[in-house]
């Protein structure tokens, strides 16, 4: 009996501080990427896994070409450059110093303490592009913590559990030992989440990145248009998602498949006064295109 | 867009661009914003938008003399920044006023 007070006193005492580990924070960069590294997926994903390791979500933090996006943040308070975002020294860097994490970075917002914000503030300063880039949209991101926007009616995203398109009962991954369906997967306000309405306005300082959802919402939709995101951005399952805009040959071939020009010309001899003609040449374009949202956006 | 008109020897006649992007301001003064950061809401979009065709209508006037010129039609995508281009199209069209 004594035994099983003992065994039950410790109990109380191991179950909360096990929920603490399990609730802890990321407090460097390592510690983030390791926290949703996606790097077993590979092993039974690899074609998937490879189109991703292509994709923009790879290296959402690092722009076109190896650019640093973030690096304006990350600037002296008041230096050319520096944005309404910054502060007079990067170690006052913080999770809310970067808004632009709620889509380029959505596992700090949860799951970061401002010490990453700090360190990456540093690494953008120092030109770091190897340590930038560890911080990737990973395959535990969209199928784990951006999975679930009905949170009232379905709960929080379950840690161990994946979600997907289709359910699978018994996952062969040491962590994630269950894929449950997810209603929206298939849906266009699934990407909508970050492939954005318009205006931020819920930061005390708004900023605005992508319209694109705004635009298929607003635009596509009331013009008959019935494909959604998934349908042309991952045809078979295709997660690089494309464009690659590191790909200039693959991008440019995508966008003349999505964007057509007709050039039309007429050479004539305009009658401006009496006995005063002027050579002109008229050049009529068209441009139509068959993309789900404005073209650019993003 | 870039549409160029040249004399067939090679010496440009005019150069019209048209660009097509949405554009945002801070809504603090008017100057249009590049970067998330910076920018708050759009003022303009002159982007493609779905299902809607964009035409153009332009005209150029030949140098004394000349019947002839050589248009090009130039539809390029920029990531970016102004230099990290994308081709589209190219299209050439050799304009004569004679028949």
């Amino acid at each position: 009996m004594r035994f099983l007070k003992l065994f039950m006193v410790l109990l109380f005492i191991a179950l909360p501080l096990a929920a603490f580990a399990a609730e802890k924070k990321a407090n460097s960069i390592d510690e983030l990427a390791k926290m949703y590294d996606s790097s077993s997926c590979k092993k039974c994903h690899a074609e998937i896994y490879a189109q991703w390791e292509k994709s923009h979500h790879a290296r959402s933090l690092m722009g076109v070409k190896g650019g640093l996006m973030l690096t304006p943040l990350a600037l002296k308070k008041g230096t050319p450059g520096s944005t309404a975002f910054s502060e007079d020294d990067p170690k006052k860097m913080t999770i809310k110093n970067f808004p632009c994490f709620k889509c380029h970075l959505p596992q700090a917002v949860i799951s970061a303490e401002d010490s990453v914000a700090v360190e990456l503030a540093e690494a953008l300063l120092a030109k770091d592009s190897a340590k930038v880039g560890k911080l990737q949209i990973t395959c535990i991101v969209c199928h784990n913590t951006k999975a679930i926007i009905h949170k009232r009616e379905l709960g929080e995203p379950r840690k161990n559990v994946l979600y997907s398109s289709k359910a699978v009962a018994q996952h062969p991954d040491g962590k994630y030992k269950a894929v449950e369906k997810s209603a929206i997967f298939k849906d266009s306000v699934y990407c909508g989440q970050c492939h954005g309405l318009g205006p931020n306005l819920e930061f005390d300082q708004p900023f605005q990145c992508a319209n694109l959802y705004g635009s298929y919402l607003h635009s596509y939709i009331p013009s008959g248009g019935a494909q959604t995101c998934q349908d042309c951005h991952m045809q078979k399952g295709d997660h690089l998602i494309a464009p690659n805009f590191n790909d200039d040959k693959g991008t440019s071939e995508l966008l003349a498949k999505a964007i057509s020009l007709d050039v039309q010309t007429l050479g004539y001899e305009w009658l401006r006064k009496a006995g005063t003609y002027i050579s002109k040449v008229v050049v009529n374009t068209k441009i139509t295109q068959t993309a789900g949202h404005r073209i650019p956006d993003g | 867009m870039v549409v160029t008109a040249k004399t067939t020897d090679g010496k440009e006649i005019g150069k019209v661009e048209k660009h097509y992007h949405p554009q945002a301001t801070n809504c603090r003064d008017t100057k249009m914003k590049y970067g998330a950061q910076w920018k708050v809401a759009n003022v303009r979009d002159t982007s493609l938008q779905p299902a809607q065709a964009k035409k153009e209508a332009i005209e150029f006037d030949l140098p004394a003399g000349i019947r002839e010129a050589i248009v090009t039609v130039e539809l390029f995508y920029e990531a970016a920044n102004p230099a990290n281009k994308y081709q589209i199209h190219s299209i050439t069209r050799k304009v004569s006023l004679d028949r």
